[in-house]
């Protein structure tokens, strides 16, 4: 579990799971399109997504896709989250979603 | 029992959409039992039972609770305990008819003194975000209680909310749901 904050604790690797979370099944060359990293940087990034994790890669064909995956972040969820009152949560988030749209 | 009649379909149409992974201690042979027995699936996978005629061709099918069909499906690969691909079709009216049909895949690897299992859901088309939703939903809590089954004997009590968004995209290209 270690493993997973610290992969989550930067940025740049939380933006190429947002970049998967939006678009699932991408190769390497899709993830680096339009990002400011090397190609080395996002490589040793989704090295260290996937030693935790977060990231599962499999062969398609001739491709390397990355897939998100969200298994262990659910564990955390059902470790700490599920003991307080997700219904509430989620209405807090949702409300907190609503006001900020507001200004955009 | 008589030869089942094979299907001409080939996984290598298919794309994975879904793809998690899970570590688990204990042995591939254990896991393999657990995703092909309905003793155990009835603990994990919300009260369903599964039952698999092992090998190509061989029936896949899926009840609920109370017994009724839910999954219809074929064995498309069978290598115990390292791979099992299935069809995943939904009983509902139409759904196959207009999504195709649905692949899931286990992939059972020895990872030290853990199992590495990874579940794939792969389709032939694209599917919406809407759709898969159901599935991004059910996938972690079916396979973080599998493992807590099998490490610790006790499946977890997780309340799922019904996959309302999902539901609401299926009856919107008129597919049947309960």
């Amino acid at each position: 579990m270690d493993e997973v904050f610290k992969a989550l604790a930067d940025a740049s690797r939380r933006s190429l799971l947002d970049r998967l979370h939006a678009k699932n099944g991408q190769t390497l060359n899709e993830l680096c399109d339009g990002l400011a990293m090397t190609r080395q940087a996002v490589t040793k990034h989704l090295g260290i997504l996937e030693a935790a994790n977060l990231v599962t890669t499999l062969r398609h064909g001739r491709e390397k896709l990355h897939y998100i995956n969200p298994v262990p972040i659910h564990q955390i969820g059902e470790r700490w989250i599920r003991k307080f009152e997700r219904g509430k949560l989620a209405a807090l988030s949702e409300l907190k979603r609503q006001l900020e749209k507001r200004d955009e | 029992m008589s030869k089942p009649e094979k299907s001409n379909l080939d996984p290598r149409n298919f794309k994975p959409a879904i793809v998690y992974t899970i570590y688990i201690a204990s042995t591939p042979e254990k896991v393999w039992e657990a995703l092909t027995t309905a003793e155990f699936s009835r603990k994990y996978f919300s009260g369903h039972a599964v039952e698999v005629d092992q090998r190509i061709g061989g029936a896949f099918i899926m009840r609920t609770p109370d017994g009724a069909l839910h999954i219809s499906g074929e064995v498309i690969e069978c290598e115990p305990p390292r791979k099992l691909t299935v069809t995943f079709n939904v009983n509902w009216p139409a759904l196959v008819e207009k999504l195709g049909p649905t692949l899931v895949t286990y992939e059972i690897e020895p990872a030290g003194d853990a199992v590495k299992l990874t579940m794939l859901q792969s389709h032939d088309r694209d599917i919406s975000d809407d759709i898969l939703s159901g599935g991004r939903a059910g996938w972690p809590a079916i396979l973080s209680s599998l493992k807590s089954l099998l490490e610790t004997g006790q499946a977890l009590a997780i309340e799922m909310q019904p996959p309302e968004r999902m539901l609401a995209a299926l009856k919107e290209m008129g597919i049947g749901t309960p």
